[in-house]
């Protein structure tokens, strides 16, 4: 009796661990990744409407905005390539300078034409002086200045005053003279630069012109201050033209004062 | 029907191999474990997906959109405010039109003539030094010296006063001469004024400021121009104050001599 319960439990005790090993090896077997062959896998959809969401937002919050940014950007490279910067105008302005060089030349060598015109020695030479546009040749201004126009008299030539008056036009004359040498000077500095603005400006790009403007606006600020200092030059030829005639003026006053004195005293000496 | 499913079951356990029904059965546990197997990874999955377009629709949607405002903006700008297409027409023909309007003024002005001398050899200086031609520069001595007499000859005026009348006459012709040669260059820039004026017609925003650095070197030539001829001016006014001051000097030493002769014959009548 108890023999054949014995093998029947071992039986169902064999059975029952050979299903477990089975179970065990079987799981451990299964893939990780192992999805259910029944129906839809849910991953695969929920990574299908997940996918679709991206693809669809790339779509209208990327491209869409990416398009319109590059439409626009192309609008505005089209707009300054044709109505800005357009190369035909940019083209025309460079052009323009290198017709404007030719004159700038031109100009520069009419006004090194000889002008001089003296014909005795010495006034030759002063006019060489003044003519030359050398600062250099300050020094002989002076000398030719004297040698043509002479010296201040001396004090026993005349009364101390005209002396005075003599030597302060003198004095202005020559300034005068050589403020004239100075500013041709800078004249022809002027020019020079002129130039080679000019022919910047025929290589120049739009961006790049403004600053040869800036130099040239700087140049143009100098010449106007020569300017104003040949003026202030002029301003004092003809102060000093009028303060002669005034001094003339008082001296003749002077002159006749002491002459109708003179007269008198040579009068009354006759009637006594 | 449970009679039906009871007498299933008993075919099912007569008619399969208990090896068989083993394997069954296992196969049917296999099917019925992957479905609660991966829970964590598909939350995983939905989390990043999520993550992902939040940052589409946030930080990238949105900056893109915004660019894509200011973008618009930047060319709204450019193209209404900055360089509208209609005002740089309207600007083009109103440099047009202004050209239109003073060109044929100015040039009745210029066409004026100011010349006045009456007399054979005036008119002819006249015509000369105002013919703002460089060439023809040399005939301006002969036709001076016609008009204003050449320099008195050795025997008829002192040195001093021949000298004199050498220098002012020098000053007086260069200035005529740098004068002819001004008049000429003003032609010739007025050229060029003119040039700036018909390139402005046609320029674009971006190559006015070229044209306009020409005008400035353009305006630096003529400042340079005019300082020449204030340096000629210089000349001339220095030259003269220079005369009345050598006037002035032979007076005073003439009265001092007359003055000592004077007194000479007085003391010795």
């Amino acid at each position: 009796m108890k023999l054949p319960t014995l093998s029947a439990l071992w039986k169902v005790l064999r059975n029952v661990v050979a299903a477990v090993c089975g179970l065990v090896i079987v799981i451990a077997l299964l893939p990780s990744r192992a999805r259910s062959q029944l129906g839809l896998d849910p991953c695969c959809a929920m990574m299908s409407v997940g996918l679709n969401t991206i693809s669809g937002l790339l779509r209208n919050s990327v491209a869409m905005p990416l398009g319109s940014i590059q439409q626009s950007q192309q609008q505005s490279a089209n707009f300054e390539e044709q109505v800005v910067f357009p190369m035909a105008a940019i083209s025309q302005a460079r052009n323009m300078a290198v017709q404007f060089g030719g004159q700038f030349v031109q100009m520069r060598q009419l006004f090194q034409l000889p002008v001089a015109s003296a014909t005795l020695p010495v006034p030759q030479m002063l006019e060489q002086s003044l003519l030359s546009g050398n600062p250099d040749a300050m020094s002989q201004i002076t000398s030719n200045y004297y040698s043509l126009y002479g010296t201040v008299m001396a004090q026993a030539n005349a009364p101390q005053p005209i002396r005075n008056l003599v030597d302060m036009t003198d004095a202005e004359a020559q300034a005068a003279m050589k403020k004239a040498v100075e500013i041709d000077a800078l004249a022809d500095l002027e020019l020079q630069a002129a130039e080679q603005i000019n022919q910047q400006l025929q290589s120049a790009a739009p961006g790049t012109s403004t600053i040869l403007e800036a130099e040239t606006a700087a140049w143009l600020v100098r010449a106007n201050a020569y300017t104003q200092s040949a003026m202030a030059e002029l301003v004092r030829v003809r102060s000093i033209e009028l303060a002669n005639s005034s001094g003339q003026l008082k001296f003749s006053a002077s002159h006749t004062a002491t002459l109708q004195t003179t007269g008198n005293q040579v009068l009354q000496q006759g009637v006594q | 029907m449970r009679t039906k499913t009871l007498e299933l079951l008993r075919n099912f356990q007569h008619g399969l191999s208990r090896t068989r029904r083993w394997l069954f059965v296992a196969v049917i546990t296999l099917c019925m474990i992957p479905s609660n197997t991966r829970a964590d990874g598909i939350g995983d999955i939905l989390s990043l997906f999520h993550t992902i377009t939040s940052t589409l629709q946030g930080p990238i949607g949105g900056a893109l959109s915004e660019m894509q405002k200011v973008s618009a903006a930047v060319n709204n700008f450019r193209q209404q405010i900055i360089w509208p297409l209609a005002l740089i027409n309207q600007t083009r023909a109103f440099v047009s039109a202004t050209r239109a309007r003073y060109t044929g003024l100015i040039s009745q002005i210029e066409g004026i003539k100011n010349t006045s001398a009456t007399l054979a050899l005036p008119m002819q200086l006249e015509l000369v030094f105002r013919s703002a031609q460089s060439g023809s520069i040399g005939q301006i001595p002969s036709i001076y010296a016609q008009v204003y007499q050449p320099v008195a000859l050795a025997g008829i005026a002192q040195p001093a006063q021949r000298n004199l009348m050498d220098i002012d006459d020098a000053m007086s012709m260069d200035s005529l001469k740098t004068a002819m040669v001004s008049d000429q260059t003003t032609q010739s820039m007025l050229t060029l004024a003119d040039s700036l004026e018909q390139q402005a017609m046609t320029a674009a925003p971006g190559s006015a400021s070229m044209v306009t650095a020409q005008a400035r070197v353009a305006d630096l030539e003529t400042e340079a121009q005019l300082a020449k001829m204030l340096a000629a001016q210089l000349r001339q006014e220095a030259t003269k104050l220079a005369h009345q001051n050598t006037l002035l000097k032979q007076r005073s030493v003439a009265t001092q001599t007359l003055q000592n002769q004077i007194q000479h014959v007085l003391a010795h009548p």
